[in-house]
C-alpha cells in the first residue's frame, strides 16, 4: 500500500479554502443587493477584496466582476497545480485542469474567426491550465485562426495535433464548430487515456470525466434537434467514452424530431431527471433549462466528491467543482442585476448544492 | 530474567512507542501545516493535536522504565 504523506497537507489546505467559499446566507446577502455597484461594495466583504480591489481601477460595473472572478480562478486553481506538484495525482488534476487550456484555445479561435479586438478576445480568458497568461497573449497576437494553429505547433503544443488534422475542413467550410469538437474530442480521449486503472484517485477522475462526456453529447443532440439539422456522422459529432451513454444509445437521439422527444428515450440513464421537467419551463424551441439541468448536474455530482476518501484525490476534485460553482453564481448574479431582474427570478437560476 | 532481555522488553516498549509518535506527528504536521497555511488562526489547536501523539511515547518510556526498575 502506497500512502503518500503529503496528501494531508493539500487535502488541509483544500478544506481551508473551501471554508472561505461563500455560503448560501453570504450568497442571499448579495442577491439582496440592489444594484450592480452595491453587489460589487457587497463583495468587498469577501474574499473577493483584493480582487475587485486591483479590478476596479481598470474596470467598473459588470467588467469589474468578470475581471476579479478571472483573475480569482485562475490564481486559485494554478496555486492548486502548485501545492500537487510531485503528489501521486498531480496528472489527475493536471488533466482535469487542462480543460481550461482547451477553453482558452477556443476562445483565442471564436475571436480571431471574427476578428475581435485582442483585449477582449484577453478579457474571456481564464488562464487556469497549464497554459499561462504569457502564452495566451503570444497566442492572441496572431493575425487569424490559421496563425494561432501554427504557433501551437511551433511550441509543440499537443492541441495542436488535433487542430492542424482538422484546419483543412475548415479552412473549407469556414465552420469553426469542426475546429472545436477536434480540441473537445481530442482532450477527452487524451483525459480517458491517462486516468486509466482501478486506484480510487483514477476511479473519480475518470468518473468526472465521463460524466462530462454525457453531458456534452447530450447537449449538442439537443442543439441539432432543435436546430432540425440530420447528421448520421456520429463519430464527427458526438464524444466517445461516456459514463451511461455510450454512441449506440445516443445515435437513436439524433433522429427525433423535438427535444422532448429526445430526452424521453433517456428515461432509463441517470439523465432520466431531463425528461421531468415541466413543460412550463421550457419555452418554444429553448434548450437553456436542459443545459442548466445538466450543469447542475455535473456540478452535484462533483462537489459530491468531497465525501469520498479523505486521503485522496476526492477533495481536490470537490475543491474544483465548489469554485466553479461559486464564480459561476456571482456571475449570474452580476449578469441579473446588470439586466434588473428580480430577486426571485435570480434565485431560480443560481445554482444550490 | 537475564539483564539482556530486560533491556531488549524496555528497548521495544520504548522503541515501538517512539515509531509510532512519530508516525502520527508527520501525518498531524503536514495536515496541520496546510490547515495553518489557509487558516492561521488555527495554529493553537493544531499545536495540541500536534502534541497528543507524545502521549504513546511517554507510555512507552513508563512502561521501559517500569520494565528496569520492577522486573527482576
Amino acid at each position: 500500500m502506497v500512502i503518500n504523506v503529503d496528501i494531508g497537507y493539500v487535502n488541509a489546505r483544500l478544506r481551508g479554502m473551501k471554508s472561505r467559499l461563500l455560503d448560501r446566507k453570504e450568497i442571499e446577502k448579495l442577491i439582496a443587493r440592489p444594484d450592480i455597484d452595491a453587489l460589487i461594495a457587497g463583495l468587498e466583504d469577501t474574499p473577493y477584496k483584493e480582487y475587485i480591489e486591483k479590478a476596479s481601477l481598470s474596470y467598473s460595473g459588470v467588467q469589474c466582476i468578470e475581471e476579479a472572478l478571472r483573475k480569482n480562478l485562475a490564481e486559485t486553481y494554478q496555486l492548486m497545480l502548485r501545492m500537487v506538484e510531485g503528489e501521486n495525482f498531480e496528472k489527475y488534476i493536471k488533466t482535469l485542469l487542462a480543460k481550461w487550456d482547451i477553453q482558452n484555445i477556443k476562445t483565442i479561435l471564436r475571436g480571431k474567426n471574427i476578428h475581435a479586438p485582442s483585449d477582449e478576445i484577453l478579457e474571456c480568458l481564464i488562464p487556469a491550465g497549464e497554459l499561462d497568461e504569457v502564452t495566451l497573449i503570444e497566442l492572441i497576437r496572431q493575425p487569424d485562426v490559421k496563425d494561432v494553429i501554427d504557433l501551437l505547433a511551433t511550441w509543440n503544443i499537443d492541441y495542436s495535433k488535433p487542430l492542424t488534422q482538422k484546419f483543412k475542413e475548415y479552412n473549407e467550410k469556414r465552420d469553426l464548430w469542426i475546429l472545436e469538437f477536434a480540441l473537445d474530442k481530442y482532450y477527452y480521449e487524451n483525459a480517458l487515456s491517462i486516468v486509466t486503472g482501478n486506484s480510487y484517485d483514477a476511479k473519480i477522475v475518470r468518473d468526472m470525466i465521463t460524466t462530462e462526456i454525457d453531458v456534452i453529447n447530450i447537449k449538442t443532440i439537443l442543439q441539432l434537434v432543435r436546430d432540425s439539422i440530420v447528421i448520421d456522422d456520429t463519430e464527427n459529432i458526438l464524444i466517445g467514452g461516456g459514463k451511461a451513454l455510450n454512441i449506440d444509445i445516443l445515435a437513436p437521439l439524433l433522429r427525433t424530431r423535438t427535444t422532448r422527444e429526445a430526452v424521453r428515450q433517456l428515461d432509463k440513464t441517470p439523465y432520466s431527471f431531463l425528461a421531468e421537467i415541466p413543460d412550463e419551463q421550457l419555452a418554444a424551441g429553448k434548450i437553456s433549462v436542459y443545459e442548466r439541468e445538466l450543469d447542475t448536474y455535473l456540478i452535484k455530482k462533483g462537489i459530491g466528491a468531497f465525501h469520498g476518501d479523505p486521503l485522496s484525490i476526492a477533495i481536490a476534485v470537490g475543491y474544483l467543482w465548489a469554485k466553479y460553482k461559486e464564480t459561476t453564481n456571482i456571475r449570474i448574479i452580476s449578469r441579473c442585476k446588470t439586466a434588473g431582474i428580480l430577486e426571485d427570478d435570480l434565485t431560480e437560476e443560481l445554482i444550490y448544492v | 530474567m537475564s539483564s539482556l532481555e530486560i533491556a531488549m522488553g524496555a528497548a521495544l516498549a520504548f522503541g515501538f512507542g517512539a515509531i509510532g509518535t512519530a508516525w502520527a506527528q508527520s501525518r498531524i504536521g503536514s495536515a496541520g501545516a496546510g490547515a495553518i497555511a489557509e487558516k492561521p488562526e488555527l495554529a493553537g489547536s493544531i499545536i495540541i493535536l500536534e502534541a497528543l501523539p507524545e502521549t504513546m511515547v511517554i507510555l512507552g518510556f513508563v512502561i521501559a522504565a517500569m520494565i528496569i526498575l520492577m522486573v527482576k
